[in-house]
């Protein structure tokens, strides 16, 4: 989104702005051309803001609002944990199914071609079942479109992407790992949607750092620095 | 019956153009992606929003904008006397038809094709003007779970017994049968989403009577304002901002 216009009133930046606020009035016009970014919204001559939040600017011309939502909204290059929803396909490129429908806990179900692994042919297209854990790469993620995804790098090698197999999947916020990784060790996927997946030598242990981990980011940050010192 | 007295108190010790003390609270459903509890005095409503999500029934996907589904119940506990209603009857229809189109004009649906909003609000305790916190509640809901609006929906009632204009009705004076006008308002952008009328009134008192219920918006705005910041404030602090 782009739009000739002049400066916002200096006023508003940094400050909390709300859904309805209008921060710009474009009837004013300058030479100068601005950026949008998410949390504002272009009606007419008006742009005002759609979330509550902060707003931000940064030099030269973009301005946006700094929010905070629970739902994970997918962008190129995020590395996420997804959830095999169907996992049928047909190699037959005249039907439906060249995709395994996958869920990454935004707003539609994310696409993976099924050619999207390493060395990935139509022989050697992966079985997966409803259900499986995969740790995954976001490929595209336009408007419009159903997210798509990839097993593979840039370079396009596997590099730990691939399905998860055991363990326990869960959906925590923190940074306690290192100090956890001292005591015991374990194996991690920590995906950019939120969700987190741990697995370990015993069950007991899987149990004890993935409980960790949840308790930890249940608690304030304040006393989450002085939790890291006793575990 | 006498709904306010010589020395002009209402029956709950208010002025006729008082409102009931509010309170709200953001985040009360940790499950939920935006959640929020809404209290007018002793009604006390909570609001879930989960979304935008997958369509669940296909044939509802729309490819130009997003699906905005709400449900209104009311708890078994929330009334005085406790009575098993069932579930789909239908006060509680229209009142989640209500709802639905007074937030659909709020969302932009046109950012989200293809996907789903639902809305889910419960009344914890109903005391009047449940229509209005309900409302109230699912905008803070929204607002908590990111959801793009063009602004902030807000919701009031006002009467007209004895005589006298009322703001923000109580049970006892919702019951009497006079006229009970609820409105919705946009407060940025000044427009009306919602009115809503029991019983008649004349025309000029109707002018007054929704000028009255207006204001009672305007104030609830101002409130949800102020806790929509109070929450963006801990955020910020979370973060060591």
């Amino acid at each position: 989104m782009e739009s000739k216009s002049s400066m916002p009133s200096p006023s508003l930046i940094d400050q909390q702005v709300f859904p309805g606020d209008v921060v710009l009035d474009m009837s004013k016009i300058t030479s100068q051309t601005i950026k949008l970014g998410g949390g504002l919204h272009q009606d007419g001559d008006l742009i005002s803001v759609t979330k509550a939040g902060v707003m931000r600017f940064s030099k030269p011309n973009k301005y946006w609002v700094e929010s905070s939502h629970k739902q994970y909204v997918p962008s190129a290059g995020d590395n996420v944990i997804g959830v095999v929803v169907d996992a049928r396909y047909s190699i037959n490129f005249y039907v439906m199914y060249q995709n395994f429908s996958v869920d990454i806990k935004c707003s539609t179900l994310a696409f993976l071609p099924v050619l999207a692994f390493e060395g990935g042919t139509r022989k050697s297209i992966p079985k997966f079942e409803r259900g499986t854990l995969l740790y995954l790469r976001v490929v595209k993620a336009d408007a419009g479109m159903n997210p798509e995804l990839s097993c593979r790098d840039a370079s396009g090698k596997a590099a730990n992407y691939g399905p998860l197999k055991d363990g326990l999947l869960s959906s925590p916020t923190c940074p306690v790992l290192e100090s956890l990784g001292k005591k015991i060790a374990f194996e991690i996927s920590v995906g950019l949607n939120g969700r987190v997946w741990v697995n370990s030598s015993t069950p007991p242990a899987v149990v004890l750092v993935s409980s960790t981990i949840i308790q930890m980011a249940q608690q304030d940050e304040s006393l989450l620095h002085d939790q890291l010192h006793i575990v | 019956m006498e709904f306010v007295n010589p020395e002009g108190l209402r029956l709950d010790g208010r002025r006729p153009m008082e409102m009931r003390q509010l309170r709200a609270e953001i985040g009360v459903v940790s499950k939920a992606d935006g959640s929020a509890v809404f209290e007018m005095g002793n009604t006390k409503v909570i609001a879930a929003v989960y979304g935008p999500r997958e369509v669940q029934n296909r044939s509802q996907q729309s490819n130009d904008q997003a699906l905005v589904r709400c449900e209104y119940s009311m708890a078994n506990f929330s009334t005085g006397d406790r009575m098993r209603k069932p579930k789909g009857d239908r006060r509680s229809t229209e009142i989640s038809m209500v709802i639905r189109q007074t937030m659909e004009a709020c969302i932009l649906t046109h950012l989200m094709p293809r996907s789903q909003i639902d809305i889910f609000v419960q009344v914890l305790q109903a005391d009047g003007g449940t229509r209005s916190a309900c409302i109230n509640a699912a905008t803070l809901a929204l607002a908590d779970a990111g959801i793009p609006m063009t602004d902030i929906v807000t919701s009031c009632s006002a009467g007209f017994l004895n005589g006298t204009p009322l703001l923000d009705l109580n049970y006892v004076e919702d019951s009497a049968g006079g006229p009970d006008v609820t409105v919705g308002i946009l407060p940025k952008l000044d427009k009306v989403t919602l009115l809503q009328m029991d019983s008649k009134l004349q025309m000029e008192t109707f002018e007054t009577v929704m000028q009255l219920a207006t204001e009672g918006c305007k104030a609830v705005a101002s409130y949800i304002r102020e806790v929509l910041l109070e929450n963006t404030k801990q955020l910020e602090s979370r973060r060591g901002v």
